[in-house]
């Protein structure tokens, strides 16, 4: 909300710095984005007389003239202007002078005559042509009016003001005017708030034999009110009013339209004004948009227009988008006679809607939006029939049209000064809440502690005891809350079952050399395709959203994988070697829901590796992360077509899966941009945490001696350790302490399709110590399970 | 020759070869020769036999006394040498302790997680739980519950991904605190982290995935200076004690009052700089008491009970705690970025 501080100033004195002013408004709720200096491109240009003016000797079209600009010695300056002659009033550069585009007048000679300045042309000033229409007038910009010698001249276009961007928080639509803000700027600083008295002269007649309105759609347009001016006299603003706008960044248009801008700019009401005689009937219908209805708006576009648009009608057709822009129709021309101001009060969804499904937005339709009070209407309406008294701009005919059948109620509360003074922590006694409330301009009846508040016309935002907290607390000062520190029963706190498992899962992955990632949670369509699961698998069914940014954010992900093999693509190609990445996050099943019917949402952990990593490091790393939890799984064969057909595998907890795992398939790694072979990991979690075993009593340490016998084993190549190994300790009982694999040797001396798996066995008795013979009859036992059982025999 | 000459005789001979003895070996050899079963010391131990009776224990005395001297001769020499040895074997293992190796593998939790946990530590502390809700939201949590009814313009003004008319990502992670109002009675005492989501465009300062921390207190008699104590200990747990909080006048919907929240600025502790625009202050979070209407939708008395709620935004605070210019390298997982936290 840009406001112009010579314009703010008529309404409310502000006896401070502009630092001071900008810190005070901030702390009192009413933000500052930006100041801007108008003037600050255009320095010490200030207005000159021509005294003299001769032909430079060495040219054919310089001028060398003598300018007075107040100071006791006239300049002498070369000008190249072919208008420029004696007498004029002109822009006088002087020496030191800043131009637009950072140029800076210096002290210099042209073809040997000395030039003490340069006179300026509209364009060498950079002033737009609606703050003065001669700027864009060739050659040297004369002035048409008198002004005193040495005037600086962003005096005379209204560019010695500063604009103040400020942030005008979701719930004070009543600041986006020049007078919200006057009012919160009065109370901020403790000054008068001067708001003009609002009076028209009117010339007599009747509105009724003028203009009817009818509104058809009362809670889509709860206020309509309109006034008519006759005899309309079209021309252009006076200076102040162009500058005004500008300042505001508005374009002056005529002192008609122009004053429907500055009425909006003043009061925060949107305005319109129609050519009433371009108007079907004088008969203003306020009603819904018919089928098959269009309009062609001020801009000249003409648009079709949905069945919800509220649109302002005339006995025939459209006229204009309630709201949002007027029709080009009824548009105030040079031609224009007779007036018809509207100052309504529109539905904001409704607005927002059509404003959305038409595409348009609009300085008026965003102000609808974000909410116009229609009490205040009627105030903004009768300003505009002042202006056009001030401005002479017609004749205000006598009466008024407000249609405003359920007007509000003034907000009356009863509140109780000691509970604001507990809700704000700070010790505020009734007078000085009253004060600080009158000067908000609240009504005020203290009553010991209790206090009955009036809340002002222009406040919507007034409901409740806690809003009448935040206004005393605002003025009487955010930095008066004390640091105080909370009472009542210490609760105990602590992380919940699932962030204290994620926190025990970092640690232990940071502990074995991995990085934590984050992705998103949503992907393309495309990349979970890309994994090539099968069409009836769960993860290929996404949970779709319906207004992505675009393809990347199209679907949440039913897999941890797009953002892990992304990731390892990304540190791959940028040559990191051995790379250790993992995430935690959720993914969604959008099939299977809860009783909300929200999707079910899965704590998951992807892991991957690259470099100095193969199948079993990814095993591995997901073994450990069972063993630290006594997580018993079984592994089984997995068959992913995102991973190598012969490198997977998954690990079971019964019927439920606990983690895939593998190698990536080369078509995977191709798809994904993987310039070599790449090893990842999903865990369940849901799963997993709940199979999570805590730890069980420490056993005793054995005291009987071990005995360690190695044994070679040579089998097909197809025979699976895994299995081999459970049955080995199954079968030899419990005098077999553990069973290790050690080496795995391939090699002619064994024969082609053979392998030969180095085991070592412990065996321990927990009561005495093992003799030779007992451990020759385990050995050939284990022998006897290999060979019966997997065709195994022991290596010559 | 009589026993004592021999006796002198072997002392000296092996005294002399003690001197010349350089090596373990040697010694032992030496020994044997000495003292060994064929050793000149035993022969002539063994000569006694041909003594009077009455020379016997004269003699016998004579030899063990000589023979205490020499083993322990040649035992201090087996000390000197295995100590000279020793020192020769350690010299000769000295290693360039400067040499490079690769270090033990250890990796570290996301920048984001880091900045969380010490957040979550220092809301422990002060005794609050945990909670987490979920990622799809429902509207009647995410928004209505929280005083954003449907068509409210605040609700525009946080970009919401839709998954249809009442399913949304969340774009904040206040309806844990609506979901916890709603099953638990007060007091409250939570913290509510997790991922939210927002229709942002990517770029350095913006992200439609972001991770929020949201705390609740519900109680009785709760003030905003309870609120600003909370954040004040907050701020100095996470900043250093010098750092203050300072609190603006805003707006939030579900908040009221509401408040902004700067922290002194940690990069020059206020003097002003680049990182702070020179105010001396870093805007850091939103707050506010929690708005009455809130508290009645999820079925907490107004009249008996009050609370405040704050948020963080923990991208904004990491990027501030690392000087990371760029939102994006937290979502990249380059290692040459996550390498450096620790």
């Amino acid at each position: 909300m840009k406001v112009s501080m010579k314009w703010l100033k008529e309404y409310a004195d502000i006896p401070m710095t502009a630092e001071e002013y900008e810190s005070r408004m901030i702390m009192t709720g009413t933000g500052v984005e930006g100041t801007e200096f108008l003037g600050a491109e255009l320095e010490n240009v200030v207005v000159g007389r021509v005294l003299t003016c001769r032909d430079h000797e060495n040219s054919d079209h310089l001028h060398v003239c003598t300018v007075d600009v107040g100071e006791e010695e006239a300049l002498q300056i070369v000008c190249g202007a072919p208008n420029v002659k004696e007498g004029l009033l002109v822009p006088v550069a002087k020496i030191g002078a800043k131009l637009p585009g950072g140029h800076v007048i210096k002290k210099g000679k042209l073809r040997g005559v000395e030039s003490q300045g340069m006179l300026c042309s509209g364009p060498e000033i950079g002033v737009p042509v609606e703050l003065y229409p001669s700027v864009g007038d060739a050659g040297l910009l004369v002035f048409q009016e008198e002004y005193p010698l040495g005037t600086d001249v962003r005096t005379i276009f209204g560019l010695d003001d500063t604009v103040i961007d400020f942030e005008i928080l979701a719930n004070r639509p009543d600041c986006l005017c020049v007078w919200g803000v006057a009012r919160e700027t009065a109370a901020a600083m403790g000054t008068e708030l001067k708001l003009p008295e609002i009076k028209v002269q009117e010339v007599g007649d009747d509105i009724a034999d003028y203009a009817r309105v009818e509104v058809l759609e009362s809670e889509l347009c709860p206020r309509y009110a309109a006034k008519v001016v006759k005899n309309v006299r079209v021309a252009p603003s006076p200076a102040w009013l162009r500058q005004y706008l500008h300042a505001c960044g508005m374009r002056s248009i005529n002192n008609i339209v122009d004053i429907t801008n500055f009425v909006m700019l003043e009061t925060g009401h949107p305005m319109h004004a129609f050519d009433l005689d371009k108007v079907e009937g004088r008969h203003i219908i306020v009603r819904k948009a018919n089928k098959g209805e269009t309009l062609t708006t001020l801009d000249g576009k003409e648009h079709a227009l949905p069945e919800t648009a509220l649109m302002i009608c005339d006995e025939t057709h459209p006229t204009g988008l309630a709201g949002i822009m007027g029709g080009e129709e009824s548009e105030i021309t040079e031609d224009t006679k007779t007036i018809l101001f509207e100052c309504a009060a529109f539905d904001r969804t409704s607005i927002r809607l059509t404003s959305r499904a038409m595409g348009i937005r609009t300085e008026s339709s965003g102000r609808f939006e974000r909410g116009v009070n229609p009490q205040t209407c009627m105030d903004a309406l009768l300003r505009a029939c002042q202006m056009v008294n001030e401005l002479d701009a017609g004749d205000v005919v006598s009466g008024v049209i407000d249609l405003y059948p359920n007007p509000a109620k003034p907000v009356v509360l009863d509140v109780n000064c000691k509970r604001i003074c507990t809700r704000a922590g700070v010790e505020v006694n009734p007078e000085e809440m009253k004060a600080i409330l009158e000067k908000l301009l609240f009504q005020v009846e203290v009553n010991g502690e209790n206090m009955k508040v009036t809340a002002p016309a222009f406040r919507q935002d007034i409901e409740q005891e806690a809003d009448i907290c935040e206004e005393v607390l605002r003025y009487a000062g955010y930095d008066r809350i004390p640091i105080t520190h909370l009472k009542g029963e210490n609760p105990m706190g602590g992380l919940n079952e699932k962030t204290r498992n994620q926190k025990m899962l970092r640690t232990l992955l940071s502990g074995m050399g991995f990085y934590e990632t984050m992705t998103f949670s949503f992907v393309s369509k495309k990349a979970i395709d890309m994994l090539g699961m099968p069409q009836d698998d769960r993860r290929s069914k996404p949970l779709m959203v319906l207004n992505p940014l675009g393809e990347d954010t199209a679907c949440m992900r039913t897999t941890m994988l797009c953002g892990l093999l992304k990731t390892l693509s990304t540190n791959m190609k940028n040559g990191n070697v051995d790379g250790r990445i993992y995430e935690l996050g959720a993914t969604f099943d959008a099939i299977n829901r809860t009783a909300e019917n929200l999707p079910t949402e899965t704590p998951s952990l992807a892991i991957g590796m690259y470099g100095n990593a193969d199948f079993y490091s990814i095993r591995g790393v997901v073994e450990a992360l069972c063993k630290e939890n006594g997580i018993q799984y079984k592994i089984e064969k997995a068959e992913e077509k995102y991973l190598h057909p012969g490198r997977q595998t998954k690990l079971m907890l019964g019927d439920e899966m606990l983690c895939v795992l593998g190698e990536v398939h080369p078509d995977t790694a191709e798809k994904f941009d993987l310039p070599g072979r790449a090893y990842v990991a999903e865990v369940n979690l849901s799963v997993f945490f709940q199979a999570i075993r805590p730890m069980e009593m420490v056993k005793s340490i054995a005291r009987f001696p071990a005995v360690q016998r190695d044994l070679a084993l040579v089998m097909k190549e197809d025979v699976l350790v895994g299995p081999m190994m459970d049955a080995l300790k199954s079968g030899c009982g419990a005098l077999l302490e553990d069973i290790r694999m050690f080496d795995v040797f391939r090699g002619v001396q064994i024969g082609e399709g053979n392998k030969s798996v180095a085991f070592s066995f412990t065996f321990r008795s927990a009561d005495h110590t093992l003799t030779e013979d007992e451990i020759n009859k385990l050995t050939n036992k284990a022998l006897k399970i290999a060979a019966e059982q997997f065709d195994a025999h022991i290596r010559a | 020759m009589d026993i004592r000459e021999n006796l002198d005789l072997i002392s000296r001979e092996m005294h002399e070869a003690l001197e010349n003895v350089g090596s373990l070996q040697e010694l032992e050899a030496l020994k044997v020769k000495v003292l060994g079963k064929k050793g000149s010391l035993t022969a002539l131990l063994r000569s006694m036999g041909q003594l009077s009776p009455e020379e016997r224990p004269k003699a016998g005395q004579m030899i063990n006394v000589a023979r205490e001297e020499l083993t322990a001769a040649l035992e201090e020499k087996q000390q000197a040498l295995s100590s000279a040895e020793k020192e020769m074997r350690l010299k000769k293992e000295a290693i360039d302790v400067t040499e490079p190796r690769d270090l033990p593998l250890v990796g570290t939790v996301h920048p984001t997680q880091l900045v969380l946990n010490e957040v979550l530590s220092c809301f422990e502390g002060l005794g609050y739980e945990v909670v987490e809700g979920p990622e799809v939201e429902l509207d009647h949590y995410n928004f209505e519950l929280l005083n954003l009814p449907k068509n409210h313009p605040a609700r525009d003004a946080q970009d919401t991904f839709y998954i249809d008319d009442s399913i949304v990502l969340r774009t904040h992670t206040s309806p844990v605190q609506a979901r916890t109002m709603l099953t638990k009675k007060p007091p409250i005492r939570i913290v509510c982290p997790g991922r939210v989501f927002r229709a942002d465009e990517v770029d350095a300062t913006h992200s439609p995935v972001f991770h929020q921390i949201e705390g609740l207190v519900i109680d009785k008699d709760v003030s905003m200076g309870d609120l600003k104590g909370t954040l004040d200990a907050f701020a100095k747990r996470l900043y250093g004690d010098d750092i203050e909080v300072r609190f603006r006048p805003s707006f939030f919907p579900f908040t009221e009052p509401s408040a902004e929240v700067d922290l002194t600025c940690f990069n020059c502790h206020g003097k002003g700089c680049k990182m702070c625009k020179g105010t001396g202050w870093i805007e850091v979070l939103g707050c506010g008491m929690v708005n009455p209407k809130v508290l009645e939708m999820c079925g907490i008395d107004s009249s008996v009970y009050s609370g405040f709620a704050f948020g963080i935004g923990l991208e904004r605070i990491t990027m501030l705690r690392y000087g990371i210019k760029d939102m994006r390298l937290l979502y990249e997982g380059d290692l040459r970025f996550l390498r450096q936290f620790r």
